[in-house]
């Protein structure tokens, strides 16, 4: 690891979550093999790896849908659980809930954490202005389009002012037009609400646009590879020479085909 | 060229052709055929209206459909009382399943005519024992259908609650149960269907009053237009059931409605 480039990245910053010797195995198959990283407080963290490497595995570790053979991760220095902490996901696969409308799809986890029911408004109509979904609120998802819907997933979790937003390649199904728009979106989300954002992906060029920091994951059994720091201006350019090297420089650092 | 009231009117002109048209099949059969064998329309028809102002067996046969009502929606209630939530809870939770699920493999391929006889033993050949047998047709489909929903509810959609904190409660009663809503819908029809034809059955065997009683009752006074009112009789009321619950599906479940 390039330790000599994190600490200058590390100095001002609060530690989020810490994990520490994560080890996941199904059955015999070693996925995650002694992981230890941490994500800071305020940051947009990006983690790459090779389909099948441990990274929705390692999501659902962090939110305890499944149980995590080894290790710890700590957030804010207590152990990891929805319950605790205001932990939002995206997941793979777009979740928005059929049966509500877009506006009360955005009220779900207000609704489930019991907020009160003007403060449940209050951040309901600011989403749905974020995300541009106004126009859209008595639809259904199903009347909606692919992207509009995992933009309705994105606003019921930053609904929640999360400490802490996972998502896991949550542009992966979307045509390049339209993952450039969510990015950007997110990238202005994030800014205005100051979220600690792990955000997963394969997609080398994503995570140079997106990230502050990237993670590079090995092919399983997984351990951390690689720390690159992204310091670029933003909005970044694709054909900025700088964000040519670097894509390069990752891209030549994972080699996982 | 078809406009668009032309177009929302070909469903119901395309209805009442295929009505007509299976009328006029009738009618041009029945002219080939012993009336005893095959009564025409025209007959069917004036022994329905005879039917209206003459009593069989002491009531009106808008009564007699009244007591057939009676004793599916009776025993229908009863079903979705105690079917639904037995369904749902085999589905949500593993215990309730291993627990319940043997019993109901046992049971569940008796047709519910097989009933007829202990129903009879046990309860008498009165109110009883019929409404027993549609309760048993009903039940049964009520909880096949509301346990197979749970079962296949997206884990996806439990996933999303979970991961904003939701209790099993809320995940239970915020996502598993209006997830199967459509399947619970799809039960609700079918086990009001089967209530029906189960009523049918159990007033073959020895009732005073019901749809089934006409039937009976026309084929002992060897009326054959007579069973054939009663069939229809089956036919309609079975039908306008099962419109009023998809009316009702469409009112509750809004987001399943199709949209051109
Ligand atoms: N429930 C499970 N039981 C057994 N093995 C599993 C299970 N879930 C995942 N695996 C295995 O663990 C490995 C990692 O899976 P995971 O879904 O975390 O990969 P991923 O990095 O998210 O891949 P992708 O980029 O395709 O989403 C895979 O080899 C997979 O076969
Ligand atoms: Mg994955």
């Amino acid at each position: 690891m390039e330790t000599a480039a994190t600490y200058p990245y590390a100095a001002n910053r609060k530690t989020k979550v810490q994990v520490e010797n994560l080890t996941k195995c199904y059955g015999d198959l070693l996925v995650l093999d002694k992981i230890n990283f941490e994500i800071y407080q305020g940051e947009l963290l990006c983690i790459v790896g090779p389909t099948g490497c441990g990274k929705t595995t390692f999501l659902n570790c962090l939110s305890q849908f499944i149980p995590m053979t080894e290790g710890s991760i700590l957030v804010d220095g207590v152990p990891a659980s929805p319950e605790i902490h205001n932990i939002a996901f995206v997941f793979q696969e777009v979740s928005a809930i059929p049966w509500l409308t877009v506006e009360d799809n955005i009220r779900f986890g207000l609704r489930i954490k019991r907020l009160p029911e003007a403060e449940i408004e209050l951040r309901t109509e600011r989403m749905l202005d974020l995300v541009g979904l106004r126009k859209y609120r008595t639809y259904y998802p199903q009347q909606l389009s692919a992207s509009m819907e995992q933009r309705v997933v994105i606003a019921r979790n930053f609904a929640i002012n999360p400490d802490l937003l996972l998502m896991d390649e949550p542009y992966g199904q979307l045509d390049v037009k339209l993952r450039y728009y969510l990015e950007d979106e997110l990238i202005r989300i994030w800014k205005e609400l100051g979220s600690t954002v792990a955000f997963i992906t394969h997609n080398i060029e994503e995570a140079i646009y997106l990230a502050e920091r990237i993670l590079i994951l090995s092919p399983k059994p997984s351990t951390i590879k690689e720390e690159v720091i992204v310091d670029l201006p933003r909005p970044r350019q694709y054909d900025d020479p700088e964000f040519v090297r670097l894509r390069e420089y990752v891209t030549e650092r994972i080699k996982w085909w | 060229m078809i406009g668009r009231l032309g177009k929302r009117l070909m469903p119901a002109a395309l209805t009442t052709g295929s009505l007509l048209a299976f009328v006029a099949f009738w009618q041009v059969v029945s002219l080939y055929t012993n009336p005893d064998f095959l009564p025409s329309p025209g007959r069917v028809w004036d022994e329905a209206v005879r039917l209206f102002h003459t009593p069989v067996g002491g009531k009106d046969i808008l009564a007699h459909v009244g007591f057939s009502l009676r004793r599916v929606l009776t025993a229908y209630l009863w079903a979705t009382v105690l079917g639904l939530p037995l369904g749902l809870c085999m589905g949500w939770n593993r215990t309730c399943e291993k627990i319940v699920s043997p019993i109901f493999e046992l049971l569940r391929p008796i047709p519910p005519i097989a009933w007829i006889p202990i129903a009879i033993l046990w309860l008498g050949v009165a109110e009883g024992s019929k409404v027993f047998i549609c309760f048993v047709g009903s039940f049964v489909i009520l909880v096949l259908n509301s346990y197979t929903g749970m079962r296949y509810v997206d884990p996806l959609l439990i996933d999303a609650a979970r991961s904003f904190g939701a209790s099993r409660r809320q995940q239970f009663f915020n996502v598993a149960v209006p997830a199967c809503l459509p399947s619970i819908f799809a039960g609700l029809q079918n086990a009001l269907s089967m209530a029906w034809m189960c009523v049918l059955a159990a007033e073959l065997v020895g009732a005073r009053e019901g749809v089934g009683f006409i039937i009976i009752q026309g084929m002992d006074l060897n009326r054959p237009p007579m069973i054939l009112v009663g069939m229809i009789l089956i036919g309609i009321v079975g039908s306008l059931l099962a419109a009023s619950l998809r009316w009702a599906e469409r009112a509750l479940c809004p987001w399943r409605r199709e949209l051109v």
